[in-house]
């Protein structure tokens, strides 16, 4: 075996053994969410159980933090300034890769359940996302006002929530929390994680995926208007030419 | 009842937009407009992505444009001759407003410029437009004789003088064509760039600057109307991929129903209310715009997605 090898099988051993087994089983109510005509958003049921290896969760008080994480897109949030009388939109940052959806769910508020610092190293909750901004001289750190912005404009829109949903720790160690997807959720690839906390430390974490896409006949439309835009904007255009012509001659009856 | 549509990627109540539809449509048949610039603002409003609302609207004018054509074509009402002319120069009006929309969007300053233009032109022509009904109104109430202004004196000298003279037998006029072909490229120009089918200036064009009887005024807007939307459309197409035919679909179902009656009660309505009406809605379109720009906005921030690579041109 090879020295790098080793260093690895090393680093792997020590892995498992600080983070104590935790048996931790999760499941979603739906893995794959179609968006067909009559689609309006999109409420799923996430539930798990803790094992009894390590800890007894009947005695023992654990907490459960569910982070659900949308595919990314870049994204420019611009703000507008004030120029003579009027408000122009002045200054920009591009942010290369935002989520487009983001939640967080927690069984308790996430201050109780460990010290910010430890959210931080796992990369839980928005303000420990490592969102990284882009300009032509190339990467850095945004400004804290635009990354403000972005989540505040994607939490009105629905598609980023924090501190709204929680986690109910139902008995014996069993969990569940619903996920909303709004209706302007973007397709893709979504990755639940749930991490297993307890007395502030992490016990346990596992990922499961989501899949959101169109189907049937929106996917159709969607792949056409992409694939054949000329065709598409001709036949757009012949319905409106044959709509119109319609009730004009139905108009004159 | 919620549908989802796919293109626009948001969910929104059927009979909702088939109403929206129905309002915008009813004014445009009534006035000869497209409708464009109240259908615009009630979609954005609605929560529909402002590109999608832009162009996908312009499908739906397309088609209320059709069905209002189609009344004013029985009563005579259009002027093919000049409508073509209009036609030929909205199309390279139209490419070229396109270019500078493309252009502009990528610098995140197409909302601005959008306003602007919307508050100039609404405000001028929308002013212009209610001054000149009003004292119409006036005269006729007082029980004056509207001056009879005879067809010679109806164009001034230097519209006179201008080369390539043609005839158009519908409006009684035999003007240079270098007139409405720059007036069709001006408002081409203006419909790409505003997203809507221009019919707010084509009808105070053709009646001040051309001097074209107002009967035939209106169907020669529908009719060119037609056109230069179908190209936006093609041209959003091809360019965005933002035209939702579902959103229009359900849009233009309530915009032809609605054209048909505003037809209707349009003919019934005497031309100076018709223009007085009409320059008010401008107005107050305008007025709205306008306190947009001034207003310290809520939210000073706004979200932008970026195209993707192959969208970007």
């Amino acid at each position: 075996m090879t020295r790098a090898g080793l260093i690895y099988l090393l680093a792997l051993a020590t892995l498992i053994t600080t983070v104590p087994v935790f048996g931790l089983v999760t499941d979603l109510s739906n893995k794959r969410i179609e968006i067909r005509y009559s689609f309006n958003g999109a409420e799923l049921i996430l539930f798990g159980a803790v094992g009894s290896s390590a800890v007894d969760p009947v005695n023992d008080i654990f907490d459960v933090v569910v982070v659900v994480r949308g595919p990314e897109s870049a994204t420019i949030v611009r703000r507008k300034d004030r120029v003579g009388a009027i408000w122009i939109n002045d200054a920009s940052l591009h942010f290369p890769a935002a989520p487009g959806y983001y939640a967080v769910a927690a069984s308790r508020p996430l201050k109780d359940i460990a010290l910010p610092s430890v959210f931080a190293s796992y990369g839980i909750g928005f303000d420990n996302l490592p969102l990284i901004a882009k300009s032509e001289k190339g990467l850095f750190e945004p400004d804290p006002e635009f990354r403000a912005a972005l989540f505040r404009l994607r939490a009105a829109e629905g598609l980023y929530r924090q501190e709204i949903d929680s986690v109910a720790l139902v008995a014996e160690g069993l969990f569940r929390t619903d996920v909303h997807l709004p209706a302007n959720v973007p397709v893709g690839e979504f990755l639940v994680e749930t991490f297993v906390f307890q007395e502030g430390s992490l016990k346990a974490r596992n990922r499961i995926r989501l899949t959101v896409d169109k189907e049937g006949f929106e996917r159709a439309v969607y792949d056409f208007a992409h694939g054949y835009p000329l065709w598409y904007g001709l036949v757009a255009v012949l319905i409106a030419l044959v709509a119109g012509w319609l009730a004009g001659v139905r108009g004159k009856k | 009842m919620p549908l989802y549509l796919p293109i626009a990627e948001i969910s929104m109540d059927i009979f909702v937009v088939i109403a929206m539809g129905g309002i915008v449509g009813f004014l445009s048949g009534m006035f000869g407009v497209g409708g464009g610039f109240l259908m615009t603002p009630i979609l954005i409003f609605a929560g529909v992505p402002p590109v999608v609302a832009v162009a996908s609207q312009s499908n739906v004018i397309t088609a209320a444009s059709v069905s209002g054509a189609l009344a004013h074509w029985r009563r005579q009402g259009i002027d093919i001759k000049m409508g073509l002319v209009l036609i030929a120069g909205g199309a390279v009006g139209s490419y070229f407003g396109a270019q500078a929309f493309s252009y502009l969007k990528s610098l995140g300053q197409v909302d601005l410029m959008i306003s602007l233009v919307y508050v100039l032109f609404l405000g001028s022509i929308g002013g212009l437009m209610f001054w000149e009904s009003l004292r119409a109104i006036l005269r006729q109430n007082s029980g004056q004789v509207a001056p009879k202004t005879r067809r010679e004196d109806r164009h001034k000298a230097w519209v006179y003088a201008l080369p390539f003279k043609m005839r158009f037998r519908k409006s009684k006029l035999y003007i240079s064509a270098i007139l409405p072909l720059l007036i069709g490229v001006f408002v081409g120009v203006l419909s790409a760039i505003m997203g809507v089918g221009g019919g707010f200036i084509m009808i105070p064009a053709m009646i001040y600057i051309l001097g074209m009887p107002t009967n035939v005024v209106v169907g020669t807007s529908l009719f060119q109307i037609i056109f230069v939307t179908a190209l936006t459309t093609i041209f959003h197409s091809v360019n965005t991929q933002t035209v939702d035919i579902f959103l229009a679909a359900l849009l233009l179902i309530g915009a032809v129903v609605g054209a048909q009656f505003g037809a209707r009660v349009g003919f019934k309505i005497k031309g100076e209310y018709l223009r007085a009406l009409l320059a008010l809605l401008v107005l107050l379109v305008c007025v709205k715009m306008g306190v947009g720009l001034v207003v310290t906005p809520e939210e000073l921030y706004s979200l932008a997605e970026v195209p993707s690579a192959g969208a970007s041109h």
